[in-house]
């Protein structure tokens, strides 16, 4: 099979998840009863009369079977309109797209961080096995994993901000948004840090980056063991197979052995891993956004599943569960052009 | 029981016990893994010994945590300001003036509780969806793994907190379906596991079957069923957990299944029943089952982290995420010193419980890792 064929294949398969799992969505607002569905279409307090919640509740239909609510509701969400959110008083898919600038941001910095340390360190816990700097790096990554990432921040914000007053949380101090709300300020890509270049303004750059830096240590420090982990036990792998055993024969360098033959091979893995960790990134900085009050996607949708706002969950989801079912699909072509073996099977 | 008997089990534990001493003599040369055991021994300790810790006052829910109403009535300003360390309260007071070392205590419990349950229930529904779909194969493999794939395709905590959300406080458990919807995939299984050949037999079990679940239906049996926030934290935990180990265990069993031995018992004439559980699981599961009960570490954190976000345990219930919530207004006020123990305390329980965990889960990876071990 070739690698279009392949590609087509993975695109059709990916249809019948969306639908599952638009389906699943939808099928845990059922959960709740009629009367409670119907105020998520209430605009006004005014409509909270017993007469105007029946009117709702017949204009949308919500006594209808499961699956034609779904389908009507579906055919909405592919014109665009996934509700209305009661918390953010505005359309959902708004919403998303003001609050992924946000998110999206933070991701664009402690990704390659986390990805490239964290590769660095595994290949030089596996070539060092069993020496000081390998015992460093697992203790390292073990603590890092068992931090509560709240815990974490609150610790960070504590002694960063309150004791020293270094950086601070939220995204920008008030002047500095103020000045970026302002006509005088550009918005090309919506990232302050990026914006503050292409306007000139670096000190507008320096301090969305003074405020991005405690949200970045936390995510690193939490999600760098996993790459660790991955890259070490398949570069360990890697090692043991005979044609590294050849390459030293053959009388190359450790240097040339490790970066050329080996640390090649055992990146496979640690691409999926990348790709994944990226994707739960993007969509689930909920911790970290809530406790650094940062206006994202993440301390929305935490927000709005404590206030009840089914539309913003729902339309979270829906935009998560496509992001993540997208990244899949990329790391899955990645793979198969990685890896020719897998187009092959 | 006659000697001989006795003599022939002890034969059968051989393998059994000289794993066992393997893995206790690799955990004993590596320190971490000590510390690890060690971390998770005080916990357990601390657990059993709470009622003595930390005695609940006679007739009261030992799970919420006691306030202290004599510092509630001081100014309006410092009523509820959390206090540092005193003789009536080692840890300190929290917001509110709940009682944290009361709180750190009873809340081992409730981690303990967390962990275990969800891990329980995680495994056992993972570990029969893996084993059937993977042993039976054919369009009930087809249908649990995509449905895996679409709940794996969230982000779990997410998905987690609108389950948290949405899951009613009250609700009536309809049994009759329940049992139904059980015995439907039971015959379903049957059906499919003889390759479809109709016999007498077959419509025979397909007749009680449905006859049950008329029955059922005609006295319709309904439990009403009233949950607090936390036991909704352990089922949306669940039900966000299963399909990793499902897909795990079934990956597993694929594994195993058209090995040699299992041909034999096959030709032997053993029943399904006998072949997965005498020749399939203890081949293929054991460390699977091992690693994920060392995963209570991260479903506690996960639990802690709804608390946290107040979707968890409901107000003045003992419970470590909850703590460091409710005391999370008083950051950055009045230095760094003042407030500090009401979230470093609880923070501190959380991070060294679930360090044990994942020290051991550490250790027990490289023990069970066939490529790695033994040399």
């Amino acid at each position: 099979m070739g690698l279009g064929t392949y590609i087509v294949r993975r695109i059709l398969l990916i249809i019948p998840i969306i639908i599952g799992v638009t389906a699943l969505v939808f099928a845990i607002t059922m959960l709740f009863n009629v009367y409670q569905r119907a105020t998520l279409y209430v605009r006004d307090p005014k409509q909270l009369t017993p007469q105007n919640i029946q009117g709702i509740i017949d204009k949308y239909g919500l006594n209808d079977p499961f699956y034609v609510q779904y389908f009507r509701w579906m055919g909405q969400v592919l014109q665009g309109n996934l509700g209305w959110s009661v918390t953010a008083s505005r359309p959902v898919l708004d919403c998303i797209l003001d609050k992924f600038p946000v998110t999206f941001e933070i991701v664009l910095y402690s990704a390659p961080i986390i990805i490239f340390l964290g590769i660095y360190l595994g290949v030089k816990s596996a070539v060092h096995r069993d020496t000081i700097i390998d015992h460093i790096t697992r203790s390292v990554s073990i603590i890092g994993t068992s931090l509560p990432s709240f815990w974490l921040a609150i610790l960070l914000i504590s002694f960063f901000y309150v004791q020293l007053g270094w950086f601070m949380p939220t995204r920008l101090s008030s002047e500095v948004q103020h000045f970026v709300e302002s006509p005088n300020f550009i918005r090309y890509t919506r990232l302050n840090t990026i914006d503050g270049i292409l306007n000139g303004q670096l000190w507008v750059t320096a301090d969305a980056f003074r405020h991005l830096i405690m949200p970045i240590i936390v995510l690193v420090i939490i999600q760098i063991a996993l790459i660790i982990r991955v890259t070490r036990s398949s570069m360990l792998e890697a090692l043991n197979k005979p044609y590294i055993i050849l390459a030293k024969a053959k009388g190359l360098s450790d240097k040339e052995v490790i970066n050329k033959h080996a640390r090649r091979n055992a990146l496979i893995p640690t691409v999926t891993l990348s790709g994944l960790l990226v994707a739960s990134m993007l969509t689930g900085l909920v911790i970290t956004e809530t406790v650094f009050n940062m206006p994202g996607l993440g301390s929305w949708a935490a927000r709005s599943a404590q206030t009840l706002d089914i539309a913003a969950v729902l339309g979270f989801t829906m935009f998560s569960a496509v992001v993540f079912v997208l990244s899949n699909l990329i790391v899955d072509i990645l793979y198969a052009y990685l890896d020719p073996r897998i187009r092959l099977a | 029981m006659d000697s001989g008997r006795w003599d022939e089990i002890k034969k059968s534990l051989q393998p059994t016990i000289k794993e066992w001493k393997f893995i206790l003599s690799r955990i004993k040369k590596s320190p971490l893994s000590l510390v690890g055991v060690a971390l998770i021994i005080f916990y357990i300790l601390i657990a059993i010994l709470a009622p003595v810790l930390a005695p609940p006052k006679p007739g009261a829910d030992p799970f919420m945590v006691p306030r202290d109403w004599l510092l509630l009535k001081r100014p309006i300003l410092e009523r509820t300001a959390p206090i540092p360390p005193t003789t009536n309260h080692i840890f300190g007071t929290t917001e509110g003036q709940y009682d944290l070392y009361y709180g750190c205590i009873w809340g081992t419990i409730t981690a303990f509780r967390t962990g275990v349950y969800v891990t329980f229930f995680v495994l056992l529904v993972g570990l029969v969806l893996g084993v059937v779909a993977a042993y039976y194969g054919g369009i009930i493999d087809e249908i649990l793994m995509r449905f895996t794939d679409i709940i794996i395709a969230f982000p779990g905590l997410i998905l987690a907190m609108a389950l948290v959300v949405a899951i009613p406080n009250v609700f009536n458990l309809n049994l009759s379906l329940l049992i139904s919807i059980v015995l439907a995939f039971l015959a379903a299984l049957i059906f499919l596991s003889r390759r479809l050949k109709i016999t007498t037999k077959i419509i025979s079990e397909a007749i009680l079957i449905i006859a049950i679940c008329v029955l059922l239906f005609v006295y319709k049996i309904e439990w009403m069923m009233t949950i607090n926030n936390l036991d909704k934290v352990l089922i949306a935990l669940i039900l966000v957990g299963w399909p990793g180990y499902t897909r795990v265990i079934r990956g597993e069993v694929l594994r195993v299944k058209n090995e040699d031995y299992v041909e034999a018992a096959r030709a032997i004439g053993c029943s399904d029943f006998r072949i997965i559980t005498r020749h399939i699981l203890p081949n293929s599961v054991y460390p699977i089952i091992i690693m994920a009960s060392l995963d209570i570490g991260s479903i506690v954190l996960s639990a802690a982290a709804l608390s946290f976000l107040g979707l968890g345990a409901p107000e003045g219930y003992a419970d470590w995420g909850w703590l460091i919530n409710i005391s999370r207004g008083w950051i950055g006020q009045a230095g760094l010193f003042t407030y500090l123990h009401a979230f470093l305390i609880p923070g501190m329980f959380i991070f060294t419980f679930v360090l044990g965990w994942n020290l051991l889960g550490d250790a027990f990876r490289d023990i069970l890792d066939p490529t790695l071990r033994r040399r």
